[in-house]
């Protein structure tokens, strides 16, 4: 589904990504775990086309179609996902006016039907109840003002409604309460099915407890220094990241 | 600019005798005649018209709007009227009210609407104090005097001590093409005594896209504890010229809640004035303009802080976009007396192209120790983690960028006073945003 092949990524002069590769099937769940500034959120954005990033090198592909060479909105359109660390902030932007324009953005990119206003709020409505979300939130403007919790909720309800095949969670779990956490796992695990994958970017084994990854990396100054299964996130929250760092410098 | 080029411009105003009108009134409007020759016309160098130019305006060849009206038929009005809007409509066509096509409701005791003809026909004694009191004639600048030198119809609304008046009135200036290019000087007195309330919604609309001059000049007086809800909304014609001069005294403890939406007009020059006359007194002024190819849009606030204890905030948003242009001029001034003042004045700006352009220059003339004032202004352009937020859940980037300015705008239209206006005024911006090209 995903394939990143040596991928290099510049901010102005400074590489961050250093030949990252990476590889992804349907219905995957990949941990990225690693150190604060390793590159995790760059990885992240380089793969939905955030602009201010400069690939050197490499590539990155989706179904086979060739990632980098498309607009955000259209990666979006494939079917790519990514919930942000820092959801931003739309002042004036009415949340369902904005979730509607997406939701038909990418059903009329896929030649689907536009959703008419009630099928549209019945799905919402039935999404807002998973996350336990309060209707509320629909009148408000997208992320103003809401809690660092909410913001966070708000970025998997809409992974939910809009069904993505792949989507990028970066530190999903970062800011959230106890119950929350609950709830935003509940409300991934729900989505999980043998066509969609994940990528789970989080500092914390507690959200792979309940998000049960298939396959742990760590990243570390740019590059996935080491792969492993669910016990290696269990083992690095034990000696921390030194412990690679010291035995790859050994190898 | 010459001053005969001024006289060419406003050589209609000598056709304007006719109708009987008081002697005070008379006399009134041969002073601002005469201040008219004294003033002569402003050019660049003139603060108050810096950043823009007469010349335009000068040039055309007006005449000025007679008895002689198109004929007007109901049907026409729809296309005009806000949809679902609930207000007592009172219609002014070319400058001229017009009973017959304005609503007929039954009004609260103490509340006395009509054509100011009619009322100076009827009742002078009640407007002589009021008129030109609030605006005095020999302080005022050259648009407002030209106003009151050609002084002859518009509206009066007056509500009565401590009545509440609870439906809107909803004042619309129609513009209908005539042959030739053609002044219209609606000139409105409201005044609200003591405790009253009312919600007024001002609107400038058009038939077609002629050229024509609308020179409108507004009397608002606020006494103690009164509350005036104005929503002011100018669609002119895209090849109107657009003078509005608002001039508003506030009595002890009133409340004045203004918006101001700008989307039409190629020129418009709109002046607010506001005046405190007693303490605990709170002012709000808000605006939105759209500025696009071909338009310029020109706002100078004046906000007299004389009283202390009184709030004043003055928000206006602008987006430009083509070769729009805009000017913000706010000035609040803060007398040694009026202590406590709390003032605070912003003016944002979005460009969307290069080509647009805004001139702001916000002011605080402060003379008193212990207040709170603060301005700020920015000109900027859509952030792009925004934008990108909307187009990595799929959003196009024009429709990203379109919801974005209009969540921009949408902090001002969300003051409106119905929701009915609201949709409407949204409506529109989108529109305007739709065909603006954008990079
Ligand atoms: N716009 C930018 N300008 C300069 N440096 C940047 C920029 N964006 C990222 N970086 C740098 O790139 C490096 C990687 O940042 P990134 O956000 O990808 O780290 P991360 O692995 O997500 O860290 P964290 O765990 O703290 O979220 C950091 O050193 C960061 O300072
Ligand atoms: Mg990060």
């Amino acid at each position: 589904m995903l394939s990143v092949k040596g991928l290099t990524a510049n901010v102005g002069d400074k590489e961050i990504l250093k030949g990252l590769d990476l590889e992804i099937a349907p219905g995957e769940v990949h941990a990225i775990m690693g150190p604060n500034g390793a590159g995790k959120s760059t990885l992240s954005h380089v793969l939905s086309g955030r602009e201010g990033y400069e690939v050197t090198g490499g590539s990155a592909t989706f179904e086979g179609r060739d990632l980098l060479e498309l607009e955000p909105e259209e990666r979006a359109q494939l079917g790519l996902f990514l919930a942000f660390q820092y959801p931003v902030e739309l002042p004036g932007v009415n949340n369902t006016y904005f979730l509607k324009a997406a939701l038909n953005s990418i059903r009329k990119a896929r030649g689907e039907e536009e959703l008419d206003a009630v099928s549209f709020l019945r799905l919402i409505k039935e999404k807002l109840k998973i996350l336990h979300l309060d209707d509320s939130l629909l009148k408000r403007a997208v992320n103003a003002g809401f809690s660092g919790g909410e913001k966070k909720r708000n970025e998997i309800f809409q992974m939910a409604l809009l069904e993505p095949k792949l989507a990028i969670l970066d530190e999903t779990d970062s800011g959230l309460d106890i119950d929350a956490l609950r709830v935003v796992a509940n409300g991934v695990n729900a989505l999980r099915s043998p066509e969609r994958s994940m990528i789970v970017v989080t500092h914390y084994q507690r959200l792979l407890d309940y998000i049960q990854p298939d396959y742990v990396h760590v990243l570390a100054k740019g590059r996935i220094i080491r792969s492993g299964g669910k016990e290696l996130a269990l083992e690095l929250e034990e000696k921390g990241y030194g412990w690679i760092d010291a035995e790859g410098q050994a190898a | 600019m010459s001053d005969a080029a001024f006289t060419a411009f406003a050589g209609w105003l000598s056709e304007s005798g006719e109708g009987s009108r008081p002697d005070w009134l008379e006399s009134q409007r041969l002073l601002a005649r005469e201040r008219l020759a004294d003033l002569g016309v402003p050019d660049r160098k003139t603060e108050a018209w810096r950043y823009t130019s007469l010349k335009g305006l000068m040039e055309q060849g007006f005449g000025r709007t007679g008895e002689t009206m198109a004929a007007l038929q109901p049907d026409d009005l729809e296309e005009v009227l806000v949809p679902g809007l609930d207000a007592q409509r009172i219609l002014l066509v070319n400058g001229r009210y017009l009973p017959e096509l304005s609503g007929q409701g039954d009004l609260p005791a103490g509340v006395r609407i009509g054509g100011l003809r009619e009322l100076l026909a009827s009742e002078p004694d009640r407007l002589r104090e009021h008129l030109n009191a609030v605006a005095e004639t020999d302080a005022q600048p050259l648009f407002a005097a030209l106003n009151t030198a050609g002084l002859d119809d518009g509206l009066v609304l007056w509500v009565g001590r401590g009545v509440v008046l609870e439906r809107p009135i909803e004042l619309v200036h129609l513009s209908v093409g005539l042959d030739e290019p053609r002044v219209a000087q609606p000139r409105h007195l409201v005044v609200l005594e003591d405790g009253a309330q009312a919600t007024l919604i001002e609107r400038y609309v058009s038939l077609g896209d002629s050229i024509y001059c609308t020179n409108t000049v507004l009397e608002l007086s606020l006494g103690r504890d009164a509350l005036l809800r104005h929503d002011r909304i100018q669609m002119e014609s895209a090849n109107a010229f657009h003078i509005s001069g608002l001039y508003l005294t506030q009595g002890a403890d009133s409340r004045y809640l203004g918006v101001n939406i700008g989307l039409g007009a190629s020129w418009s020059r709109t002046d607010l004035n506001c005046r405190f006359q007693g303490e605990h007194a709170e002012c709000d002024l808000q605006g939105l303009y759209v500025a696009g190819d071909g338009q310029l849009m020109d706002y100078h606030l004046d906000v007299q802080h004389t009283q202390p204890n009184c709030n004043s905030r003055e928000i206006f948003k602008g987006i430009l976009h083509g070769h729009g242009r805009a000017v913000f001029d706010g000035r609040v001034f803060v007398a040694r007396e009026a202590q406590k003042t709390d003032a605070a004045m912003s003016n944002r700006n979005l460009l969307l192209s290069e080509s647009a352009e805004v001139d702001t220059k916000p002011q605080l003339e402060i003379n008193a120790d212990d207040v709170k004032c603060s301005h700020g202004t920015t000109v900027g352009q859509i952030e792009p983690e925004m934008l990108f937020y909307l187009r990595s859940r799929g959003i196009g980037a024009s429709l990203a960028r379109r919801m974005l300015c209009l969540g921009f705008a949408e902090e001002i239209i969300q003051r409106l006073s119905a929701e009915a206006l609201r949709d409407h005024v949204s409506e529109r911006v989108g529109r305007r945003l739709e065909s603006a090209p954008m990079n």
